[in-house]
């Protein structure tokens, strides 16, 4: 029997006990692992909503709203338009690399709803929107199969809400002229969901606004500095730069606070841990104070027997650290619910992901906490004196 | 077995919350835009209502739609026609007392959707008709009072007459008599006979215990087999 068996075994002795510490240990590795994994988890998927974007600068006309729900908001009014001549301007940045301009129009429809309602039509460059937005799907049908044709892209919500499907036509009201809807894109979870996306060119002839402009996308360089692109920007006449960059940075100071608190309660999680371990351990020490001096009365010697205590802590340790990696793999999706009722804005995607690296840094964390935490035990059961232990039984 | 007990009840609850947690992708329904303040409009005397959601998935799956198809004499179509869609059904209360049903439904027409919600009495008779939504070059005059006035007292008896593929009307049915008010509108008033059908069947279906399905054609042409007595 080796020193790994003998230490098993004599956990399995105090079941309950041993049971009890294995818990404390497992639920800190899974407020651990879980917290990691939300670090990591999070990050990646702002960055993908932030990249669904397709762009990470706009710029539009000075107090032009810049998306459909401010749009809305002002009741369609209150557009400001740019010359597109602007395009070509910005294309020349060395740290740009790619733009895309955009038309936004909204008309009063007295037939949606009850009492009427705003339509917004996206006008988009059917060369480089696509290109830009590469990761847009189609549940049915394609892109604009002419740039100055009538057509129509539809996002999933509008197309839900018109009962439109490809091939169907649809009515710009007031100008009663027809769309021909081309295509259906899949859900995205974004604005482009309620988007009626039409050729820009056709959208600049139905509502005569040739060469206007609301909005650019601007796509800088890898590695290039945004807050220098948009510091160039800002030099342009009568333009505002959204930075998509700036929305960003915002929402990960408030998640750090938030991150902040949960490391510390997770902090505390491991110090109860720990401290739950040493008393454990040390309470199996004086419990087995006679038999310690028993076995060093036969020959073992201190560093022996502060082996076998600390050999018991590491496993406990390891056996809890496994449980807890289990339990945040097998109840990501609840914490992540949890998460989501908790913060006051989740991006979609995964929140919590855990990975190989995760779980071994948490291994490896919870290794550290029993090797620490079993120093004392094993240095007090190292210390006991044979005759004074034996002695001790009598009394 | 305590043990293996108290290991099922703690499954059972991570089984749940699991399923709780996974993204609900279900299609689109049909709610009233307002409920307080249409319910009240579509029934004065009313004091309260109860809204009940309800999918063909959940209430019997795919035999049901076929019997759902087959009393509409037309196929479930598309993107958005689907076994899943969640439909909103409103009953309406005057205390305790039931006194009436309101429900839409989303139909395709020429241009855009169409949303037609009905209010019916307990015997499943149309006491108002009215377009929620309504994309349509002639909007206007399918919107007018007067349109809508023309389904008031029908009931799913009279739709059965209704060849929704044809759009022709047989027998001595009432719904023979509801007018297009633009010929030009043709497409969308056919949508909106469509959508009535449909709303009618799906009341009854989930609200009145098919109370109309002995009227059904099919099932009329059934009975003709059954030995006298039955």
């Amino acid at each position: 029997m080796n020193i790994f068996q003998v230490a098993y075994k004599n956990l399995l002795r105090k079941k309950i006990r041993s049971g009890l510490t294995l818990l404390g240990i497992s639920l800190s590795a899974w407020v651990l692992v879980s917290l990691l994994g939300f670090n990591r988890g999070y990050e990646k998927a702002l960055n993908k909503d932030i990249d669904n974007m397709g762009f990470q600068v706009l710029v539009t006309a000075k107090g032009c709203p810049y998306e459909a729900a401010t749009l809305m908001l002002k009741g369609g009014t209150g557009l400001r338009y740019i010359g597109d001549s602007v395009v070509n301007t910005i294309l020349k940045h060395p740290e740009v690399e790619k733009v895309t301009a955009m038309l936004m129009q909204a008309i009063f429809d007295p037939n949606k709803g009850e009492s009427g309602g705003i339509t917004a039509y996206l006008g988009i460059d059917p060369t480089t929107y696509p290109q830009m937005k590469s990761f847009l799907k189609f549940k049915q049908g394609s892109w604009f199969t002419d740039p100055e044709g009538f057509e129509a892209v539809l996002g999933y919500e509008v197309a839900e809400l018109e009962q439109r499907e490809a091939g169907d036509l649809t009515l710009i009201p007031e100008k009663n002229i027809e769309l021909k809807v081309v295509g259906i894109l899949s859900r995205t979870g974004t604005q482009d969901d309620g988007t009626i996306f039409v050729p820009i060119k056709t959208l600049q002839k139905v509502f005569g606004m040739e060469g206007k402009l609301t909005g650019v996308g601007v796509k800088v360089k890898k590695d290039a500095n945004i807050n220098l692109v948009e510091q160039d920007l800002y030099d342009l006449p009568d333009v505002q730069v959204v930075s998509l960059a700036q929305v960003k940075q915002t929402i990960m100071d408030l998640i750090t606070t938030a991150k902040m608190m949960v490391f510390s309660i997770a902090l505390i999680a491991i110090l109860i841990a720990m401290l739950g371990v040493i008393n454990t351990i040390l309470m199996s020490v004086f419990e087995r104070f006679q038999e310690i001096g028993i076995i060093k009365s036969i020959g073992a010697m201190p560093w022996d027997v502060f082996k076998l205590i600390w050999v018991e802590t590491i496993i406990l340790c390891l056996l809890g650290g496994v449980l807890g990696i289990a339990f945040s793999l097998g109840l990501s999706k609840v914490t992540e619910v949890l998460i989501r009722r908790l913060l006051p804005y989740t991006p979609t995607g995964s929140l919590v992901a855990v990975n190989s690296d995760i779980a071994l840094v948490t291994m490896a964390a919870i290794l550290g906490i029993g090797i620490v935490s079993g120093l004392y035990p094993a240095w007090r059961a190292a210390r006991v004196r044979p005759l004074e232990s034996i002695r001790s039984e009598g009394e | 077995m305590n043990n293996r007990r108290i290991f099922l009840n703690i499954l059972s609850l991570y089984l749940l919350l699991y399923l709780a947690a996974w993204p609900l992708l279900a299609a689109v329904g049909c709610d009233l835009n307002d409920p307080d303040r249409d319910v009240k409009r579509l029934f004065p005397e009313s004091t309260g209502y109860k809204t009940i959601y309800v999918s063909i998935a959940q209430r019997g799956g795919e035999n049901l739609l076929r019997q759902i198809e087959q009393r509409l004499g037309d196929s479930f179509k598309g993107l958005f026609e689907t076994i899943d869609v969640p439909y909103t059904m409103y009953q309406i209360f005057r205390g305790k007392e039931l006194i009436g049903y309101i429900h839409g439904v989303n139909q395709k027409g020429q241009y855009g959707g169409i949303q037609v919600f009905l209010a019916l009495d307990l015997e499943g008779d149309i006491r108002a008709f009215y377009f929620q939504k309504l994309t349509s070059q002639y909007a206007k005059s399918l919107r007018d009072a007067s349109f809508g006035q023309q389904f008031i007292g029908l009931n799913l008896k009279d739709f059965y007459h209704y060849d929704i593929v044809s759009g022709q009307t047989a027998g001595q049915s009432r719904v023979v008599l509801i007018k297009n008010p633009a010929p030009e509108a043709e497409p969308d008033f056919r949508a909106t006979l469509r959508a009535t059908k449909k709303n009618l069947i799906l009341v009854d279906e989930f609200l009145l215990g098919n109370k109309y399905l002995k009227f059904s054609p099919k099932e009329q042409d059934h009975n003709e087999y059954l030995p006298s007595g039955l």
